[in-house]
């Protein structure tokens, strides 16, 4: 079963966001990266939409909350993704489906360290449930 | 504002466990304002429901849309293209957009999707506290424009009662301030403690929930 992971990256953090997918040692599991202007950019509902499509692993990645363009938009997104993790908990699908990581601004090595995270993660998790749910899969092979 | 919270997904899944598609419907008003039913949670509702349904193998399709207000008949209108395409609705206004959507839809089963707590305001970010019974005669007047009514636990209009200790009521643990300390420091600060001494003797509670189902009328308005 193909899996997919997206990131979201904020655009101080990541400036090249092609240097994710160069670091990318995840194997079969498609990776999508999208540039945010800040992490904070990121709603719980759009992390939630996200993982519904059905995704495997939904990501964010932004700065060091004291290095954050916004000041407090870092911060915001910690906070955020806090409570996204109680709504998956509350309908019963891992929080560990969504995650954060900070960097400093260009701090290649962390970026590195990160999306091996990334990678380790998904590969742990396996596919969503999403995904194996019979009414889906029913529905995917009857197209 | 209306302060209501959301409920339980659970609760809100059971309702809806026979229905394959749904409008979830938000507000723009009181809830959008306490962070329970606007958009945004239009938004995180609809995804919770659609990933635990499909989750468990019976998919929920959901369509979305955040009214102006629930509390008037012409801002339910726009949901009509959603709900005819639907075989039931999940209000997240304040409990009385789910009887308004009720009203003007007599054959689709409506959910509600809150729980209405209170009349009351923000104390900070995320917290907010009741500060209104709509008892429907408003006496905070006398009481230097605090209400005994909803923050007394007794409801006195003389107090405090011998509950009341370093300022905090018995109720709640000292977690909560006796309302009457609030009062006399208030009073004080007026120049109006001498008011105190006058004895209310009792409050008009048939403007209240005891005189039945309340309707007001501007008649000026009415057409």
């Amino acid at each position: 079963m193909s899996m997919e992971v997206v990131v979201f990256a904020c655009q101080q953090a990541v400036p090249e966001p092609d240097a994710v997918k160069s670091l990318w040692r995840g194997g079969e599991v498609r990776l999508r990266v999208l540039p945010e202007p800040c992490s904070s950019k990121m709603e719980a509902f759009q992390l939630l939409r996200t993982l519904a499509t059905p995704v495997d692993l939904v990501w964010v990645i932004g700065c060091e909350e004291q290095l954050c363009r916004y000041n407090e938009g870092s911060h915001r997104a910690g906070g955020r993704m806090a409570y996204t993790k109680k709504y998956l908990a509350e309908i019963g699908l891992e929080p560990a489906r969504v995650g954060r990581s900070v960097l400093t601004p260009g701090d290649e090595s962390a970026l590195a360290a990160i999306i091996a995270e990334i990678s380790d993660r998904v590969q742990a998790l396996g596919a969503s449930p999403l995904r194996r749910a019979p009414n889906t899969a029913a529905r995917r092979s009857a197209k | 504002m209306v302060i209501g919270e959301a409920k339980p997904v659970a609760e809100i899944l059971e309702m809806i466990k026979d229905f394959k598609k749904v409008v979830v419907a938000g507000c723009k008003g009181c809830v959008t304002v306490c962070n329970a039913g606007g958009e945004k949670e239009v938004a995180i509702l609809a995804s919770e429901l659609r990933i635990a349904r499909k989750a468990a193998g019976n998919d929920l399709e959901t369509l979305e849309y955040t009214c102006e207000r629930q509390c008037d008949p012409e801002y339910i209108e726009p949901l009509d293209d959603l709900v005819k395409d639907a075989e039931a609705i999940v209000s997240i206004a304040c409990s009385v957009g789910p009887q308004y959507c009720t009203a003007r839809y007599p054959f689709v089963p409506v959910f509600p999707g809150l729980n209405t707590m209170s009349i009351g305001g923000a104390l900070e970010h995320g917290v907010w506290k009741e500060f209104c019974q709509a008892c429907g005669s408003c006496i905070i007047g006398d009481f230097g424009g605090l209400c005994p009514i909803t923050r007394c636990a007794k409801q006195l209009l003389n107090g405090p009662c011998g509950g009341s200790s370093e300022g905090l009521c018995e109720v709640g643990k000292g977690s909560i301030p006796c309302i009457w300390q609030l009062i006399y420091d208030r009073m004080k600060n007026l120049g109006q403690l001498h008011k105190m001494q006058e004895v209310k003797l009792y409050k008009n509670w048939s403007t209240s929930r005891d005189g039945g189902l309340r309707t007001t009328i501007r008649e000026e308005l009415k057409q």
